[in-house]
């Protein structure tokens, strides 16, 4: 579990990261989830280099098979990320989506 | 600095539902110390590699739990966590306590129980190894090594075929140990044909979910001849937690420059090396262990271990995984790289059987933690 503390410190440093475009550097597809994300499985992961030389590590949202391929631009969104807890704290986090 | 591994001990690693981390300690042990032909009471302190008590047992404190066991009380004793690479840090850690002259003798435990929880559970616990980012995107170990398998193959053109080959090598070496985890050869095809865990990487190319445990003696007194094998170089490394702070997803620069340190501390070659343990969590990190310490070029060694290079009887140069390596002997996180130390001496004493690369004289090992965040060198001579 996530402390909801923790999620709201984390998510003070979201909004900077929304809205930043970059290229898939290396992906695949996550088929066996971890605690906390077997709702979402199977789901692909990439390693995105974004416009200013850094690279994210992000879920793939609103995807298309033909869009899972190193070079192919994408963009930061906000999304919910891990199952919310018994605290009932959602968890958002940022997620990358083909553009 | 040479150091004498004085006695090597191990459990059987598996599914072994029936025995605790107490229990796994005091076999291993029991086989070091018997084996040294030293006193128990000559044990000075004791360090203990392990990554996941307090996670998934909520057991912490594990330093003076496994002195209490061993009949050691009173003994100083650590805990050691570097996620997979503990063990290959626990053993630095008993060199140094040797080293600083503190201690002539010290017992290095590595110990790991992995089956008594769900793989979710395990998965998510083995993701403390990595970094808060990629533990919040859904990530897992196989996720992140295929993301460098990914990139390997777009650069180097290395194939799903050649990283099946890794796997059918290390159950090949792995059906001549009776410790292994894995006895049962197996073939390319089977390895591809297993279910997808992160695409590229299928079932087969990722170490299993095993108990286990490993224990070395290492003391700076003289020993007889027969069982005089030394600690030459141990070296560590570290790079960012998560694969997002990388220069390059080719390589693990911390294996680079752990494995470039040792050398130089050893004063051997890499041509001097005849056998080799490397951390084979995945096929993707054989290729690029054997890579980045340097026993093949990079794009070269997918190629050469469809050849069969690197296998045992096949005129190879340098022998990797004689053990079985993560994949066939099994993966009991804490003690990986306590194991390591364990074959390669018994390498160097030419007491492998079947396994036995012939006339090994120098060895090496290599343990890694987490994505390459932690990378232990150690070499070894008789």
């Amino acid at each position: 579990m996530i402390s909801p503390v923790k999620i709201w410190r984390n998510q003070q440093h979201f909004t900077k990261l929304i809205g930043k475009t970059g290229i898939i550097v290396s992906w695949t597809m996550i088929r066996v989830p971890p605690d906390g994300f077997s709702e979402q499985a199977p789901y692909p992961l990439a390693i995105v280099r974004l416009d200013d030389g850094t690279h994210v590590t992000a879920q793939v949202v609103d995807w298309d098979i033909s869009q899972l391929h190193s070079k192919q631009k994408m963009i930061t969104v906000l999304r919910r990320t891990i199952e919310t807890t018994a605290d009932g704290v959602i968890p958002y986090g940022i997620k990358v989506k083909p553009i | 600095m040479n150091i004498t591994v004085a006695g090597i001990g191990m459990t059987k690693f598996g599914e072994l539902w029936a025995a605790s981390p107490r229990w796994l300690a005091s076999e291993a042990v029991h086989r070091a110390i018997e084996d040294s032909g030293m006193e128990k009471k000559s044990i000075q302190g004791l360090f203990v590699a392990n990554m996941l008590s307090g996670m998934l047992g909520m057991q912490g404190h594990l330093g003076a739990l496994f002195a209490e066991e061993l009949g050691l009380s009173g003994v100083p004793a650590y805990t050691v966590e570097g996620a997979c690479a503990s063990g290959g840090l626990a053993i630095h850690a008993g060199m140094m306590s040797i080293l600083s002259g503190q201690y002539d003798t010290v017992l290095v435990l590595g110990v790991e129980k992995m089956t008594d929880h769900k793989p979710e559970l395990v998965s998510s616990a083995l993701m403390g190894a990595g970094s808060n980012e990629e533990r919040l995107t859904g990530a897992t170990f196989p996720g992140l090594y295929a993301m460098l398998a990914r990139s390997h193959m777009e650069k180097y053109g290395t194939t799903e075929k050649q990283l099946a080959a890794v796997s059918v090598k290390n159950h090949f070496h792995a059906s001549f140990n009776p410790l292994a985890q894995f006895t049962h050869p197996i073939t390319i095809d089977t390895v591809l044909k297993s279910s997808c865990v992160a695409d590229p990487l299928k079932l087969l190319d990722c170490s299993p979910v095993t108990d286990g445990a490993a224990a070395v003696i290492l003391t700076k007194k003289v020993m007889r001849a027969s069982s005089g094998v030394q600690i030459i170089a141990s070296q560590i490394a570290t790079d960012t937690l998560g694969l997002s702070g990388r220069k390059s997803l080719t390589e693990l620069a911390a294996t680079k420059i752990a494995a470039k340190k040792a050398f130089q501390q050893a004063g051997v070659e890499i041509n001097d090396i005849d056998c080799a343990e490397v951390h084979d969590c995945f096929t993707i990190a054989e290729i690029l262990a054997i890579e980045d310490i340097g026993f093949g070029n990079k794009g070269e060694v997918g190629p050469r271990m469809e050849k069969g290079v690197y296998t045992l009887g096949t005129a190879a140069r340098v022998v990797v995984n004689s053990s079985g390596g993560l994949k066939g002997c099994g993966h009991p996180i804490g003690a990986t790289g306590v194991k390591q130390i364990v074959e390669i001496t018994n390498q160097l004493r030419g007491a492998c059987g079947k396994r036995q690369v012939k006339n090994a004289k120098c060895g090496l090992a290599h343990n890694v933690g987490g994505t390459g965040a932690t990378a232990v060198v150690h070499i070894l001579k008789k």
